[in-house]
C-alpha cells in the first residue's frame, strides 16, 4: 500500500523523466531556419524576397500578425516563415527564389487577413527586378552562346524578357521579380548568386500603400 | 437535491478535440490535397469565405501599423462578439493549449491517484491584466506585433503546420513545452496568470451574459467547486462572476448540491 509520500516520490521521478525525454525530443526536432538579418534589420536582400503584393518593408513587421496562412496556402512551399532568430521580423514570410521561386499562383495574396499582402494580379506583382550579371552570364560573356534558360522559363516572355542578338535583356517595366529565371539559371557564382538575380528594389519604398 | 447535474465536460472535451483535429489536419489538406476550404489556425482561420482573426493579433496589428484594414476588422468581429456575450469561452472550449493541458492532466492521472491537483503557486490573478498591457506596450515600443508570434494558442497551430510542410519544428515551439511544464508545476499557471489573449478575452467578457451563478441557499460549502476549477476560482464565493471565469462548467458538475448553474443574465 503506497503512502501519500510514496505517491509524491513516484510523481517527481516521472516528472524528471518526462522532462528529460522532452528535452531530448526537442533537441532532435527543432531546427533553426536560415535567416540572415540582425534583430532590427530587414531580412529582404538579393534573391530573398517578400511574397507578391507585400507592403513596404517599413510597415511589414508592424502589419503582419505572423499567422502563417500564406505559408500554408502556398502549393509550392516557396514561402517560409522566419523563426525567432530574425528579431522583430520573426514569423514573417520570405521566399528564397534560388531554392524555390514564386510561380505567381496568387493564392497567398487572397488569404492575408491583415492586408500585409494586398490582393493584386499576376502582372501587378513587383517582388523585385531581375538583373543580369553580364560578366557571369554564359551567353553575355560568350562562354556558351546557346543558353537562354532565363528567357525560356519567364512567365512573361517577350514582355519582361527579350532576346537581343540571342542575349537575354530584362524589360524593367514588366518584370515581376518572381525569380523563375534565377531558379533556372545554370550559373552559380562563388557567393551563391546566380548570373541573373532578383534585386528587391521596390521593397523599401517610403511612400505608397501601407 | 436529486436533480440530475448537467455534464459539460464530455461536450467540452469533444469540442477541444475537434478544434485540435481541425488544426492538425488542415495543413495536410492544404499541402497534399490542395483543399483550401479550411485554412489557418487560431491566429487567423478561414472556413470557406468565413474569416476569423484573433482579437489580440488584430488589435496589435492595428496599433503597431497605425492603419486599419477593413477585412481585418470584419474578421475580428465574431470572436469579439463571442467574448462579449459568452466571456472567455475560447480558452476553455477551443484553445489547443487547453486541449494539450487536458491531455497532460489525463496522463498525470495515470501515474498519480490524486484527482485534484493543488493550484500550487498562489500568484494574484491580476497579473493577467499586466500581461495584456505589458504585451501591447512592448509591441508598440518595438513597432511590431512580435508577441502574438510567440502566443501559445497560435503557436501550436503554426508548429503543426511547420511540421507538416517542412518536416521540422521552429525553435519558438519550445514555448508550448514550457507552458505545459508550467501547467504540470501549477494548474494552468500560464492561462491563469500570463496569457495576454486570455487577458483580452477576459476584458471583453467583463459584462458577459452567460455566467456560472451560485445558489447560496443550496450550497453545502464543501469546497468541491474550488478544487475542480482549473483556474482555482472559488465559485461558492461568487468568483465565477468575476471576469476571470472562462465558463468551462467543471464546477457545475462537481457540485453535489446542484447549487451552481449556467445562467443567462438579462440585459
Amino acid at each position: 500500500m503506497p503512502t501519500k509520500d510514496d505517491a509524491r516520490h513516484i510523481k517527481r521521478r516521472t516528472f524528471i523523466k518526462a522532462l528529460g525525454a522532452t528535452s531530448v525530443v526537442a533537441g532532435s526536432i527543432f531546427q533553426p531556419i536560415r535567416s540572415s538579418a540582425g534583430f532590427l534589420a530587414s531580412p529582404v536582400t538579393t534573391n530573398t524576397l517578400r511574397p507578391p503584393g507585400a507592403v513596404s518593408e517599413k510597415y511589414f513587421a508592424s502589419k503582419c500578425i505572423r499567422c502563417g496562412r500564406c505559408v500554408e496556402v502556398c502549393p509550392y512551399k516557396c514561402i517560409r516563415p522566419l523563426d525567432i532568430h530574425s528579431g522583430i521580423f520573426a514569423g514573417t514570410p520570405l521566399i528564397h527564389v534560388v531554392d524555390i521561386p514564386c510561380y505567381l499562383c496568387m493564392k497567398c495574396v487572397d488569404v492575408c487577413p491583415t492586408g500585409t499582402l494586398r490582393p493584386i494580379s499576376q502582372e501587378e506583382t513587383r517582388m523585385g527586378l531581375a538583373v543580369i550579371d553580364k560578366h557571369a552570364c554564359m551567353t553575355w560573356n560568350q562562354e556558351l552562346a546557346l543558353c537562354r534558360t532565363c528567357y525560356n522559363v519567364c512567365p512573361f516572355k517577350e514582355k519582361a524578357i527579350k532576346l537581343d542578338a540571342l542575349r537575354p535583356v530584362i524589360i524593367e517595366e514588366y518584370c515581376t521579380g518572381c525569380g523563375l529565371c534565377v531558379h533556372g539559371c545554370p550559373v552559380t557564382q562563388k557567393d551563391g548568386k546566380k548570373a541573373i538575380n532578383v534585386e528587391p528594389i521596390y521593397a523599401f519604398k517610403e511612400k505608397g500603400a501601407r | 437535491m436529486g436533480k440530475k447535474v448537467k455534464k459539460y465536460t464530455p461536450l467540452r472535451l469533444l469540442t477541444l478535440t475537434l478544434a485540435f483535429l481541425l488544426i492538425l489536419i488542415t495543413p495536410y489538406l492544404n499541402l497534399h490535397l490542395h483543399i483550401n476550404f479550411i485554412q489557418g489556425w487560431f491566429q487567423s482561420l478561414s472556413i470557406g469565405h468565413l474569416w476569423f482573426v484573433s482579437p489580440l493579433e488584430g488589435l496589435e496589428s492595428i496599433l503597431t501599423s497605425r492603419d486599419v484594414y477593413g477585412p481585418l476588422l470584419v474578421g475580428m468581429l465574431i470572436p469579439v462578439l463571442l467574448a462579449i456575450t459568452l466571456g472567455r469561452v475560447f480558452c476553455s472550449w477551443v484553445c489547443p493549449i487547453s486541449f494539450l493541458s487536458e491531455v497532460t492532466d489525463r496522463i498525470i492521472l495515470l501515474f498519480s491517484r490524486k484527482r485534484f491537483r493543488s493550484s500550487g503557486l498562489g500568484i494574484t490573478r491580476k497579473t493577467l491584466w499586466f500581461a495584456l498591457i505589458g504585451e501591447i506596450i512592448f509591441a508598440l515600443i518595438l513597432g511590431a506585433p512580435i508577441f502574438v508570434f510567440l502566443s501559445p494558442p497560435g503557436l501550436v497551430g503554426r508548429e503543426i503546420m511547420m511540421l507538416t510542410l517542412f518536416g521540422s519544428l521552429a525553435l519558438e515551439g519550445l514555448i508550448v513545452i514550457i507552458v505545459l511544464l508550467m501547467h504540470i508545476f501549477s494548474k494552468r499557471l500560464f492561462c491563469r496568470n500570463f496569457c495576454p489573449l486570455g487577458g483580452l478575452l477576459s476584458l471583453l467578457g467583463i459584462k458577459r451574459r452567460l455566467m456560472v451563478v451560485p445558489d447560496l441557499e443550496a450550497c453545502l460549502e464543501c469546497g468541491m467547486c474550488k478544487k475542480s476549477c482549473p483556474l482555482s476560482l472559488d465559485p461558492q464565493r461568487g468568483e465565477s462572476l468575476s471576469p476571470y471565469c472562462w465558463n468551462c462548467g467543471s464546477c457545475i458538475e462537481s457540485c453535489k448540491a446542484s447549487a451552481l448553474k449556467f445562467k443567462w443574465k438579462d440585459i
